[in-house]
């Protein structure tokens, strides 16, 4: 293993009776990093977090985690990983203090750090004053910020997160990820994976699965960058029309829907936005406003996700 | 083998127990619930079993004889058939189990002292209270019959004392009335005290539905320190049970108890593991918690009803079937259990069973943590 390797991966696979859920992934991820994987549903996120965390056996390829070889040495991995689940899977008739201290005793945490961790944990996903509160009666991100406590209890040198703000209230989804900051400058290695591009605008470096493979993988800025073409926003009154109109206008690539505007994908803006307007107008539909946006995250996977499906 | 691994798992297993109701339920009042049921449903003695006579010879003497056969508690005589269809609709109406028929010669018979023909017809739809009935009345026929000729050669100036040369006396030992209750309470006993295995089955699956199992496996816990760590919790609620079950068998039943109870409570706890065990295994192969509650009932509860000699004597058994008899901890226990109770034997008799428990319970729960992944799917 090369020192600034921590997850190696080399054409890694794993099928499912005749699904191959992850299809040849090969993927590095260096020590401190924030690596968010993104993808539609069914791309392998889940699956890929399950293989590294050395629950489900590997179909084909190589991977190591911290050297350790995924297929022969899963078991010496897990000491070193915190892995949380997409779903909630802590002990509901527990409480939130004897959830942690359940796997701290698993991972062989002294009784000394567990009192002192426990404490800085408590406080630090705010659970401190629900300690003796069943986990069953949390709320679901208070749920979420215990389940990412019991993963940090022993210090992890690597996070594997799978999806771990998916039915979040927007605000418990800031204060998941204010901590997750905190943790990536203090130098821990974090793998994260989540469907929202907000969230992948914040990682160090993001990939893109799709169909089991990474697509892409790169920091967000490249990402955005690669985007070729620029977006037009419009917010038409009459929507369902607009989409008529603009969706077969030349150098449109995609529209896409984001509450009431319509984000067109064009290879040239200033071009396109005249032959947009004069469309519009033609069909007498009206707008009320229509502007040049910058491309975001989302746009560029979904261009490339339009031309991998093309 | 890291023993903070698998206490972390017994408390958090007990914490499970003492929160959710129905596994409460299940692992401290299904024992005892079902000791009462059966022992109340499988040890009613036989008595009062309705018959009717047909008789075609109306004589004081056949008077006598119905009123020697029909006395006390055992059969009661439910009519008098005038004739054999009557009887047969008294049979088919399930009004009687049994019929006895007296031949129109029966005085004549008995005063020839050529001994008696008579014909019973039982019901044999229902052959235990049938054979009861044929059993009662030839014993009392006998009798009967016996103090007939003795009247007549007594008359005759025979002394009837050599009518009475061979003289059986039997004596049941450590079950001096032979109650049926005595044998099978501690039968049950060490049936019913083998209930918490299904909760055993069903807590790995159980983890597995609620999504648990998935972070469970995600942290360094050995694979026997799992399996042992679910056991342990089981195994100390079922020994409340061996404390609570013989103390109604004692209190409640009668059943005096005249072995070791230290002795018996240290078995118990070695049966418990064994059949826990078992439990596991089953645990370990079935998903969901609804094929584990089928094997379970198909590998542990019928064999363990069946095959434990509880209610089928061992010895009555083919061999394979016997060999597989003695795979079971029950088998051993119902031995160990029966054994403690009447005759009260000690260690000395008992240490192979207790050797053989062990080494089915190290077996089991070796197949269990070889076979158990620690993988999702």
């Amino acid at each position: 293993m090369a020192a600034s390797v921590v997850i190696d991966t080399h054409e890694l696979a794993r099928t499912f009776k005749k699904v191959r859920a992850v299809d040849g992934l090969t993927l590095s991820i260096h020590p401190g990093e924030l690596f968010g994987l993104v993808g539609p549903d069914g791309a392998g996120k889940t699956t890929t977090l399950r293989l590294l965390a050395g629950l489900l056996g590997v179909s084909d390829g190589r991977a190591t985690v911290l050297g350790f070889d995924l297929q022969h040495e899963s078991e010496s991995i897990k000491p070193h990983i915190g892995y949380m689940a997409q779903q909630f899977s802590l002990y509901g008739e527990l409480t939130v203090l004897q959830n942690l201290s359940f796997f701290s005793e698993l991972f062989d945490v002294s009784a000394p750090d567990f009192n002192e961790r426990s404490r800085r944990l408590l406080d630090f996903a705010g659970l401190a004053d629900f300690k003796y509160r069943r986990a069953a009666n949390l709320s679901g991100g208070m749920q979420k910020k215990l389940a990412l406590a019991c993963t940090l209890i022993h210090q992890p040198e690597i996070l594997l997160l799978d999806e771990p703000t998916t039915g979040v209230d927007p605000v418990s989804r800031r204060e998941f990820w204010n901590i997750l900051t905190d943790l990536h400058i203090q130098g821990t290695t974090i793998l994260v994976s989540t469907p929202y591009m907000d969230e992948a605008d914040r990682c160090s470096r993001v990939g893109l699965l799709y169909a089991g493979r990474l697509i892409t993988c790169d920091t967000p800025q490249h990402i955005r960058a690669t985007l070729e073409g620029q977006v037009i926003e419009v917010r038409p009154d009459d929507w369902h029309a607009a989409l008529q109109v603009l969706r077969p206008l030349a150098g449109v690539r995609a529209v896409q829907a984001y509450g009431e505007a319509l984000h067109l994908l064009v290879d040239s803006g200033e071009e396109r936005l005249p032959q947009v307007l004069a469309a519009l107008e033609q069909a007498h539909i009206s707008c009320g406003s229509i502007r040049l946006a910058p491309p975001r995250m989302e746009e560029a996977f979904f261009s490339m996700i339009q031309e991998l499906e093309a | 083998m890291s023993l903070r691994h698998v206490w972390a798992v017994t408390r958090k297993e007990l914490y499970h127990i003492l929160h959710d109701r129905s596994t409460l339920f299940l692992v401290l009042f299904t024992p005892t619930l079902t000791l009462l049921l059966m022992a109340y449903a499988l040890t009613v003695d036989i008595k009062h079993v309705p018959i009717a006579v047909l008789d075609y010879n109306r004589s004081p003497q056949t008077r006598a004889f119905i009123q020697r056969i029909t006395a006390g508690q055992d059969l009661d005589l439910y009519a008098y058939a005038r004739d054999m269809p009557e009887l047969d609709d008294m049979l088919m109406r399930g009004e009687i189990k049994a019929a006895v028929i007296l031949a129109p010669d029966f005085t004549r018979q008995l005063q020839a002292a050529k001994g008696l023909s008579l014909q019973v017809i039982i019901d044999g739809t229902e052959p235990n209270s049938g054979n009861f009935a044929v059993e009662h009345i030839s014993q009392r026929a006998e009798a009967y019959v016996d103090q007939a000729l003795a009247r007549q050669l007594n008359a005759a100036g025979i002394s009837a004392n050599a009518l009475n040369a061979l003289d059986v006396r039997v004596q049941a030992w450590f079950n001096p009335d032979l109650k049926p209750r005595n044998d099978l309470i501690p039968g049950l006993i060490s049936m019913v005290l083998g209930f918490p295995a299904l909760s055993v089955a069903l807590t790995l699956a159980q983890e597995r539905e609620h999504g648990t199992l998935e972070q469970l496996l995600a942290t360094p816990i050995g694979r026997s320190e799992l399996m042992l760590g679910k056991i342990l919790p089981y195994i100390i609620v079922g020994l409340l049970n061996v404390i609570l079950i013989p103390l109604l068998a004692i209190a409640w039943f009668q059943i005096s108890f005249h072995g070791n109870f230290l002795l018996y409570f240290g078995l118990s706890a070695i049966f418990m593991f064994a059949v826990l065990s078992m439990g596991m295994v089953v645990g370990v192969f079935m998903r969901t918690q609804a094929a584990a509650l089928a094997l379970s009932f198909l590998v542990i509860f019928f064999p363990g009803f069946f095959l434990t000699g509880i209610f089928f004597p061992l010895a009555s058994m083919p061999e394979e079937v016997r060999l597989e008899a003695m795979m079971l901890p029950g088998t051993h226990y119902a031995i160990i259990t029966r054994g403690v109770f009447l005759p009260g034997v000690g260690l000395d008799v008992l240490w192979p069973y207790a050797v053989m428990m062990f080494v089915l319970g190290v077996a089991f729960i070796g197949v269990a943590a070889l076979f158990f992944r620690k993988k999702l799917g």
